[in-house]
């Protein structure tokens, strides 16, 4: 279980995160919509303490940290409770596939690595990269590249998965192998937070959905009450403008 | 005046027995700057409170004043430091029992240490802080993401760097024959001004130089293309 409790964070004097009140049970997919410089990827940073808040509490698991006096310690420990994948896939170039996901389970986990090589292994078949092993993250494609990411996040086993954007960086023809794995493991009941440009995949994979803009949560609900019928008139505003183009093929597909 | 071509052979096989002080005077400050190098620049680069002035002015000095320089303080500044301090606590060290080589080694070290600081920060910046960031995102600590994800391609990537500085060092240490130290250049001047063929000796000298330098381009070309093999991309 999640909990976040009036966080805040600014940057240089803008406030980004005007006090966010957030719960998220155990199993839930939340995906945070939102335009840009709404305060979506900022918040999730604030989850595992890349970006620290100024206040606020923040509990993942039964591990609960006051950010104002969140010590090193803290933060580590909050971190180990979660796992993030990063747009630009962050893999360790040095290291090869299967090392980059044996990484946090020998050093962090400090489980033996005969054990880690074959949950590795598992988590790597799992994501569809049982013949690349032993390749480096250079010798691999963005799709390929992000399902390591995944499986990197999958093998430590944390209280929550964190999406930051993860098809973003991607070819077009790329996002959906990607996507479809994020779906597979959003149905084995992993807690999942993503921030997401993919409305089709966030109307398909989430249980809620969270509608940011300007460092606040404006509107939150089932993918249903967001997207078919929005409260406030922001969420209204950004699907209209954000699904401009599908409403066009739609009307396409009606003339034809 | 000509020159004695046969003498050239000569003088090579008399210089190049100076060979491995050459060698010493390379490789151990190349060594123990390395060292002095790693901490410097996580210092400079993680700004430590009290030391980070310190590393600073340290880099600063020692980038800022050529090499002949520190060994000359070093060679007649520490013999009267060893002295002062040995007659105030009625020491029995006599300065002049230091090996001379000792001053030199020290003095090249602390230059290595300056260059190489500077040449592992700019490596180390160079990996992309979202390394950092994936690697403190699986719970590691500030330490291990430094040493097992960035220093190893910070390392990796300077190979051409360390290599420039190995040469570079390579040719300084004949400044040591300045303390009369016997290295390459020392014995050169030995053998050129005992037979007086200057031009001979020197050019004998000359060639063992480039021929060291050659091999030591050869190995770090092997070197990069097998630690940074990670970084080719294509496929294996």
């Amino acid at each position: 279980m999640i909990i976040l409790k009036d966080i805040k964070k600014s940057f240089n004097k803008s406030q980004v995160l005007r006090g966010i009140n957030l719960k998220i049970n155990r199993g839930e997919v939340v995906t945070i919509l939102g335009p840009s410089g709404s305060g979506k990827t900022t918040l999730l940073r604030c989850l595992n303490f890349l970006e620290r808040p100024e206040a606020g509490i923040v509990q993942i698991g039964n591990i609960q940290v006051n950010a104002k006096n969140a010590t090193k310690k803290d933060m580590l420990s909050v971190r180990k409770q979660s796992a993030m994948v990063f747009q630009h896939y962050n893999l360790f170039a040095h290291k090869t596939v299967i090392e980059n996901v044996m990484e946090g389970l020998v050093v962090v986990k400090k489980v033996k690595k005969r054990e880690a090589r074959i949950e590795s292994e598992k988590v790597l078949e799992k994501v569809g990269l049982s013949d690349k092993l032993h390749f480096y993250p250079s010798q691999l494609s963005g799709g390929q590249q992000q399902r390591v990411g995944i499986a990197r996040a999958l093998a430590l086993n944390p209280e929550v998965i964190l999406f930051d954007e993860p098809t973003s960086a991607l070819d077009p023809e790329l996002v959906g192998e990607v996507l479809s794995v994020i779906k597979e493991i959003a149905q084995d009941g992993i807690t999942m937070v993503v921030v997401t440009h993919e409305m089709s995949f966030a109307k398909e994979v989430s249980d809620r959905v969270l509608f940011m803009d300007g460092g606040v949560i404006v509107e939150e609900g089932t993918p249903l009450e967001i997207f078919h019928a929005p409260k406030e008139e922001r969420t209204r505003r950004f699907l209209h403008r954000i699904s401009g183009e599908s409403f066009f093929t739609a009307l396409k597909e009606q003339v034809n | 005046m000509t020159i004695d071509l046969p003498f050239i052979w000569i003088a090579f096989k008399e210089i190049i027995k100076a060979l491995p002080i050459t060698l010493i005077l390379t490789i151990v400050p190349l060594l123990v700057g390395f060292l002095i190098g790693i901490i410097v620049a996580l210092v400079r680069i993680y700004k430590t409170r009290f030391v980070y002035q310190a590393a600073n002015g340290y880099v600063s000095f020692f980038r800022g004043t050529p090499i002949i320089m520190h060994i000359m303080v070093i060679y007649y500044g520490i013999p009267l430091l060893v002295d002062q301090v040995a007659s105030k606590f009625n020491l029995n060290i006599q300065s002049s029992k230091i090996p001379i080589i000792l001053f030199v080694l020290t003095a090249l070290s602390l230059a290595a240490g300056a260059y190489l600081s500077e040449i592992i920060r700019s490596g180390i910046i160079s990996v992309s802080t979202g390394q950092l960031e994936s690697a403190y995102s699986v719970g590691m600590t500030k330490i291990q993401a430094m040493f097992r994800i960035v220093l190893p391609q910070a390392l990796a990537q300077s190979v051409p760097n360390f290599t420039n500085i190995f040469i570079g060092f390579l040719h300084t240490s004949s400044i040591a024959f300045l303390v009369s130290e016997k290295e390459l250049t020392g014995a050169a001047n030995i053998v050129a001004s005992t037979n007086l063929k200057f031009l001979e000796a020197f050019i004998a000298a000359g060639i063992i130089y480039w021929g060291l330098t050659i091999i030591v381009e050869g190995i770090s070309f092997l070197l990069e293309k097998r630690v940074t093999s990670y970084s080719r991309g294509g496929v294996s």
